[in-house]
Parts: structure tokens; C-alpha cells; sequence
């Protein structure tokens, strides 16, 4: 009797070694409807990504990641206007190494190791009705003119899926489809433009505070018409991304005594000196005496200045950085300026309007002033090894992509009670090295 | 005896989980884990070299023998903090504890004894691809003392031992790095070491009438100091220069000191029952530094929080002797964690627990038993996060523990 009640216990004991389970996750939409959701915007809503919008950076695109989320939780399919391959229009960018003109090797962007296939350029209007209506390039207003659409003098990039290329604005292909629940993360073109094309005389101007307001007004009127609700994200303080910030403003590093006493000699006349060890590079700028100055520590000098010309053509030097290649305290004012113009009127109509906001400009300057973290891996606004960035250091990463989705995601459940799931950061792939 | 001993160790991968809170492991006698893991205030035969020294002079017979092992498959399985569907599940390898004891009396009063055990061990291994990878793949840790021990019999009711541990640890794990190679693959770290160091474990037994007695032991913290482990990283050719190859770290890992309290009553010639409260000096593990020999702008040397607690167990146990051959067990503990919920790494599964045992020994002989032991460990659901690596959710663990042994007295 002792022994079968032992045998017993074992049996008990045995039966319960199975793993343990712990209660599954249940997504709910909430109030919100999920069935049918469009992400409008502009190439941070397509997808692109490393200098160029193609294939693999489309399907890592943030909405495309939140439409996967929401699947779980009663959404639908999310069709995507899709390139053919990892090519696109043929700009694609990726980290390499690269020779510099004095024969030293480093990591930088280089272009990418595959040709250009025409295909990708070919009209793919006929698979529609599409989901994600993210137009590279897009400035808020872009989105209302059926000039957009044009393939002679529009955007490509929606000549490539436009219905009626040349007739019809991004909103009119909106508002064709039957959606449910949107987003809109739109403003970052109406001063990037300007700002990457280093400000003032560059024939690319800020959208006024005015055209922003209407327009919003009227995207926002278009997609909430129909009974939608939706997300709305604010504008990225863009003096904060790699692109501004990768090549300091003293990298101009003087290592001997002639070198010095050269260039002292040269800019005596302006009242320029210069030290062994980091100085601020020389710039171009009509209204300085001479027509060049010092830069400024809070001046940015761009990510796209030739390296090779400060290396070894005394770029920064001897000869002035060409204005389009910094963006000065002044237009970097104004693009700040702009920025949260942009932000208070984004703020106070998601209010109005009740719909979700996902406050992007935040966690983006959190990168920047303490960083941010995610399953284990830390992440910063840095160029390259920051993570969030891709190697174009404007347009995300994949895992910059994921932690996006996931704050629009965070957002949608707060305002609408709904509860879709997070993407998973770690599972999305850093930025390859060679 | 000694080649034994040898054979054992190298048949033994020591990979167990945990018991008492971090990586501690007490299944280090198969009678006391029939009976919830209690040992300080109860004398079974020579596992007392290692539950409490002071009780040597009070065994029966003038040589006594023990070894034994146990056999742990353990699980635990893992959901990422809400809102998330990611889930996640160990394959632990089967972990394999062992002791080994002989004690002998010299004199009346005098008794000495040698035993080899493994206190502390964890074995986890959550995959290579695993959503917390960067955090810890699969880590492996172990710890044999060796620990020879005298014990002198003051009196008819008091008893006291202390034995000399020499200590030796090995530990061995894998974590990815987040950098990305242009095939897709992922950089990671391989680190290897060993170490060994001194300690020791001294008791007190006191039997103050034939029913009841009371033990009181400690064994002192032995900090495992590791110089010269090897750092293997495997990164993109690119960066090969900031992660050199053949790196060597320097670390220190703590096994903590413990104080434990028992007692027995013989509430019959039948029947015993016992109680244990063992209390854990984890407080020492403050942070794990891994100091490596080169470090690069990339590399530098990390320091990783993990603060532990202070840790308390409550056992209670019973056995009950049928007949000459037959005595079976039974017990249960209730084990608190000695990880905090904000710095839970997931190296370390660690939960609020209640164990329950059952077993029982059998001797065909005078001189000889068999003691036979299964224990399952339920681990309660706990939410935690790793807050240095921003990543929690909710662990859940379970374990169960056959064990086997012998005993040969005379």
C-alpha cells in the first residue's frame, strides 16, 4: 500500500515536470477599427531607407511593421507599392570601405554592389488599391496637388503607382480606398529640403507655418471624413539626425608648425588664427568680411562634404567649405524655428481632433541627449553606430523602424484602449558591416 | 577513493539550475532532499560533512560512506512585457550535482571526514537567436568543494566541526553583440574561465534529549576570482581591429556565505519530523565586472549591475520508518529570490519557489542503504526586467529532480 501510494506521488511529480505556461498575450483593437489601415506620408512612411527607396527597405518600413502588429489584432492586408528588387531608382547607399585620397582606408557609405534595374521604374498603378501612400520627397503640400503625379516634373515615386499619373493628388488615392484607420506622419521635407541642401540660396525654402496649418487642416478633414480614426506623428528636430552632426565643426586638425604659420599667414589680413590641434574649418559666407569666416561651434557642416576635398584639397583650410555644404546659425535657426511651428500646430489638432500623436520629435531628441535602449541594445543618434539611422543618416535603420512602429503602436493603444502588439527590436537586423 | 572522485569529475557536467535563491544548488545528500532539502538540525549519516560538520561525532556507525547524484530538468518559459506576443523557452541542458562523503570516527570524541559537492551551479540556455541574445545566450557555471573536516564531540549533547573548503568554479557563456556582419550574421562573445579558491564550513549540533536537536551552521563567502579567461569575439572583418580575437578578461564572481538553522524532533521510533531556515548572503553579488586584458574605443570594460538580495528558505520534512527496510520521506520548502525584479538578467532565472520532495531509503542489509529522492520545484509567475538592457516580461520556471544514492556504513 506504502509503495503504491509512492508510485503515486512519482506519478503526480512526473506528470507535472511539463513547462510551465504562462497566460498568452490577446490583442484587442479597442474603439479603433484596424480592418482596413493606410499610412500616409512621406519616405520615412515608404520605407526608404540607405540612401534609396527598394524592395527589402519597403518591407521594413515602420507602418508596414505596425500593419504586421495590428494583424494580430483585427487588421488586414497592407499592400505596399513595392520595387522589384534591392535596387530602386538606383541610389541605394551601403556601408563599405573606402579608400581616401591620401591611400587610407576606412568604413563610409559607398554605393551599393548591385546595377540599377530598370524595372523598377515601370508603373505598377494596376496592383492597387495600395495601403501605404508614403512619396519620398513629399512636402505636407505635395500630398494635395495632382501635379505630384505628373512623370514630367511630379514626383517618380508616385508616377510609379499613381491611377491616373499627372490627374490625381496622393490624398485623391487616399481617399479612393475604403480605409478604416490611418496615419500621418508628414513635415520633415518642408524643411529637410531646405536644410540638406545647406539653407539659404539653394533653391529649396521652408513651407510657411501658414501653408502647414492648411494643409494639415485639410489632409486631416479628408481622412477623418469618412468617420476614420487615425495617428498623427510630430516633426523630428532634424538639426539632431547624423546627417548634421557626423562631421564636426573643428575637424580641421593642424599637426605642424609650417602648416600653421601658413594658414595664419594667409587669413592675417581677416583677423583668422589658427592652432595646432582641432580648429573650426573655414566656410563660405557672402556676408563676412572676405567672404569667409570661421564656423561657429552651433553650425553644422553636412554629411554629404566631399571628404576627400578637406583631406587633401584644403577644403576647410585654405579654401572656404562652399556654403551648400553647411547649414549656419541662421537657416539653422529658422529650420529649428520651423520645426516646432510644425509641432504646436500638430500638437493642438490632434487634440482637436482627438486622434492618437506619436510624439517622434521626443524619443528622437532622447537619443540624442541620453539615448535609448532596447533589449539589450543601446541606441543613439551617431551616424552608423548609433543604430537608429541608416547609412544615408536622415532615414531610419530597420531596428530605427521598429522602435518607430512601436512608439505610433504605444500611441494608438493609449487614445483608442486598443492593445496591438510591440515588434520585438532585437529581432530586426542592425546595420551590416563589411 | 581518490580516483573515484577523478572519474566522477570527469564525467561531470555540474549544469544544474537553481536552488536557494541565485545559482545556488543544495541537493547534496538524497535523504535531505527527500525531506525538503533540511539537513542543519537532523543527522542522516556523512552528508553532515556538508549540512553541518558538528554532527559527525553523533553518528551510529564508526565509518559511514555516501555518494550520490541527481539528475535536474528544469524549464523556464518566457513572455515579453505588454503589449507583446514574443515568447520564448529554455533548453536547458540536464544538469548533474553529485556528492560524494566518508567520515570516520578516530576516538570516541574525535571524528574526521572528506566529502566533495557541488553548492552552486546554473545551467541556462535560451538559444542563440533568442529576443534577449544580447543580454545572455546559454551560460553555464559551476562550483566543486573539496572539503576534508574534523569535528570533536564536547559533551553527550554537543557537538562542533568545521571543515576546510577548497573551491573550485568554472563558468562558461555565450552573448551576442548587436553588430551586424554583410552576410546577416551576428557578432558575439564566447567567455571561458576557471578559478579556485579557499573557504570553510563550520557547525554546531546539540541534542539537548534523545528527541530533539538543533544545528547551527556557516559557510564562509568564497569569491571565485577569475584571471585569464578567454574572451573570443567573433565581429565583421571590419571591426576585428576593435574586438581583437584571442582577448582575456579578468572576473570575479561571489558564492556567498550562508548561515543556516535547523532542528529535529523524534516525535515517535517511528517518526521524525525537521525544519531548516536557510538564510543567504547574495547581498555580496553587487555587480559582475568583466575587465578584459585589451580594450579598444569599442571594447571597454563592462560593469554590469545585478544586486542581489539577502535570500531565505523555509524547510520542513519528515520520515517515517515502515519497517527495518523500508523508511520513506517527505518535505517542503518555500524559497524567496535573491534577484530583484528591475535588475533580472535572464543568466539567472530566479523566483519566488515552493519545492515539494518525496522519497524514501531502503536497506537490504545492515550496512547498506539505497536512498531514492524526486523533488519538483514550482516557480511563480514573476514579471521582471533586466533595467541596464531595457528588456522584462513574465518568467514562469519549473524543475524536477530524480536523485539516486548509497550508503555503505559499518
Amino acid at each position: 500500500m506504502k509503495r503504491i501510494s509512492i508510485y503515486l506521488i512519482l506519478f503526480i511529480f512526473v506528470l507535472a515536470a511539463c513547462t510551465p505556461e504562462i497566460e498568452e498575450f490577446s490583442p484587442t483593437q479597442g474603439e479603433a477599427d484596424l480592418s482596413n489601415f493606410v499610412a500616409v506620408g512621406n519616405s520615412l512612411t515608404a520605407g526608404f531607407t540607405n540612401g534609396e527607396l527598394y524592395l527589402e527597405g519597403q518591407k521594413h518600413a515602420f507602418p508596414k511593421l505596425m500593419a504586421e502588429q495590428m494583424a494580430l489584432a483585427g487588421g488586414g492586408d497592407f499592400n505596399q507599392p513595392l520595387m522589384v528588387d534591392g535596387t530602386g531608382f538606383g541610389n541605394r547607399l551601403m556601408l563599405g570601405i573606402k579608400e581616401a585620397c591620401d591611400g587610407e582606408a576606412g568604413l563610409a557609405p559607398v554605393p551599393y554592389d548591385q546595377e540599377f534595374n530598370p524595372e523598377n521604374m515601370i508603373s505598377i498603378a494596376g496592383q492597387g488599391p495600395f495601403n501605404n501612400f508614403g512619396v519620398p520627397g513629399a512636402k505636407i503640400f505635395h500630398l494635395l496637388t495632382p501635379l505630384y503625379s505628373n512623370p514630367q516634373g511630379g514626383n517618380p515615386y508616385f508616377a510609379r503607382f499613381a491611377s491616373n499619373p499627372g490627374n490625381v493628388s496622393v490624398m485623391d488615392e487616399v481617399m479612393a480606398t475604403n480605409f478604416s484607420f490611418f496615419s500621418l506622419w508628414i513635415g520633415s521635407n518642408d524643411v529637410l529640403g531646405y536644410a540638406v541642401s545647406g539653407g539659404e540660396n539653394t533653391g529649396d525654402s521652408i513651407t510657411s507655418g501658414n501653408l502647414f496649418q492648411t494643409s494639415l487642416f485639410g489632409i486631416l478633414t479628408q481622412l477623418t471624413s469618412n468617420g476614420a480614426k487615425g495617428v498623427i506623428s510630430t516633426v523630428p528636430e532634424i538639426t539632431n539626425i547624423p546627417f548634421f552632426n557626423t562631421v564636426p565643426y573643428n575637424a580641421l586638425v593642424i599637426e605642424d608648425e609650417a602648416t600653421r604659420d601658413a594658414l595664419n599667414l594667409s587669413y592675417e589680413q581677416l583677423g583668422i588664427t589658427f592652432e595646432l590641434g582641432p580648429n573650426p574649418f573655414i566656410i563660405e559666407d557672402q556676408n563676412a568680411p572676405g567672404g569667409v569666416r570661421q564656423i561657429k561651434e552651433n553650425e553644422y557642416v553636412l554629411l554629404t562634404v566631399p571628404q576627400d576635398s578637406i583631406k587633401c584639397a584644403q577644403w576647410g583650410s585654405a579654401k572656404p567649405i562652399p556654403h551648400y555644404f553647411v547649414l549656419d546659425e541662421e537657416e539653422a535657426a529658422k529650420v529649428e524655428a520651423a520645426v516646432d511651428n510644425y509641432n504646436g500646430i500638430i500638437l493642438s489638432v490632434a487634440q482637436e481632433m482627438n486622434l492618437a500623436l506619436a510624439d517622434v520629435n521626443e524619443i528622437l531628441s532622447k537619443s540624442v541627449t541620453e539615448g535609448l535602449t532596447y533589449d539589450g541594445i543601446d541606441f543613439s543618434a551617431e551616424f552608423i553606430t548609433g543604430g537608429l539611422f541608416s547609412v544615408d543618416g536622415i532615414h531610419l535603420s530597420k531596428r530605427g523602424n521598429a522602435i518607430i512602429a512601436n512608439h505610433f503602436i504605444m500611441a494608438i493603444n493609449a487614445q483608442y484602449n486598443a492593445q496591438i502588439p510591440r515588434v520585438t527590436v532585437s529581432e530586426y537586423q542592425g546595420i551590416p558591416f563589411p | 577513493m581518490k580516483k573515484t572522485f577523478a572519474l566522477l569529475l570527469l564525467f561531470i557536467v555540474a549544469n544544474s539550475l537553481t536552488y536557494g535563491g541565485g545559482y545556488q544548488v543544495l541537493l547534496q545528500g538524497n535523504k535531505q532532499t527527500a525531506m525538503g532539502l533540511v539537513g542543519t538540525g537532523i543527522t542522516l549519516g556523512s552528508e553532515s560533512i556538508f549540512y553541518n560538520p558538528g554532527a559527525l561525532p553523533f553518528l551510529r556507525d564508526k565509518y559511514s560512506f555516501s555518494l550520490g547524484a541527481s539528475g535536474i530538468m528544469s524549464n523556464v518559459v518566457f513572455q515579453k512585457e505588454a503589449p507583446s506576443v514574443y515568447e520564448a523557452e529554455t533548453d536547458n541542458p540536464f544538469g548533474t550535482p553529485f556528492y560524494i562523503y566518508g567520515a570516520g570516527k578516530i576516538s570516541d570524541k574525535l571524528s574526521i571526514g572528506i566529502g566533495a559537492y557541488t553548492p552552486f551551479g546554473s545551467s541556462t540556455d535560451w538559444g542563440e537567436s533568442w529576443a534577449g541574445r544580447f543580454l545572455i545566450q546559454d551560460i553555464s557555471l559551476f562550483a566543486v568543494y573539496i572539503q576534508p573536516t574534523v569535528a570533536y564531540q564536547i559533551n553527550d549533547q554537543l557537538g562542533i566541526g568545521i571543515g576546510f573548503i577548497y573551491a573550485m568554479g568554472d563558468v562558461t557563456l555565450n552573448k551576442a553583440l548587436p553588430l551586424t556582419g554583410s552576410d546577416g550574421s551576428e557578432a558575439g562573445v564566447n567567455m571561458e574561465g576557471s578559478t579556485a579558491n579557499y573557504g570553510f564550513n563550520a557547525g554546531i549540533t546539540y541534542r539537548p534529549t534523545d528527541q530533539l536537536e538543533f544545528g547551527l551552521t556557516y559557510r564562509s563567502e568564497i569569491l571565485m576570482e577569475m584571471e585569464g579567461g578567454d574572451a573570443n569575439f567573433t565581429v565583421p572583418q571590419s571591426l576585428a581591429a576593435s574586438f581583437p580575437a584571442e582577448n582575456e578578461f579578468d572576473a570575479e564572481l561571489p558564492l556567498p556565505a550562508t548561515i543556516n538553522f535547523g532542528a529535529s524532533y523524534k516525535a515517535s521510533e517511528q517518526l521524525t519530523l525537521a525544519l531548516d531556515i536557510n538564510f543567504t548572503q547574495w547581498s555580496t553579488y553587487d555587480s559582475l565586472i568583466f575587465d578584459f586584458k585589451t580594450n579598444t574605443p569599442s571594447l571597454q570594460d563592462s560593469r554590469n549591475p545585478r544586486l542581489y538580495d539577502d535570500n531565505l528558505v523555509f524547510r520542513v520534512g519528515g520520515r517515517y520508518k515502515a519497517n527495518d527496510q523500508w523508511i520513506v520521506a517527505a518535505g517542503a520548502y518555500y524559497d524567496m529570490p535573491a534577484v530583484k525584479d528591475n535588475y533580472y538578467n535572464p543568466e539567472t532565472p530566479d523566483a519566488h519557489k515552493l519545492g515539494l520532495s518525496a522519497g524514501f531509503t531502503y536497506s537490504p542489509s545492515e550496512n547498506f542503504d539505497v536512498d531514492a529522492s524526486i523533488l519538483y520545484i514550482m516557480g511563480f509567475e514573476r514579471d521582471a526586467t533586466y533595467e541596464p538592457g531595457k528588456f522584462g516580461g513574465t518568467y514562469k520556471y519549473n524543475a524536477v529532480v530524480p536523485g539516486l544514492g548509497i550508503n555503505y556504513h559499518f
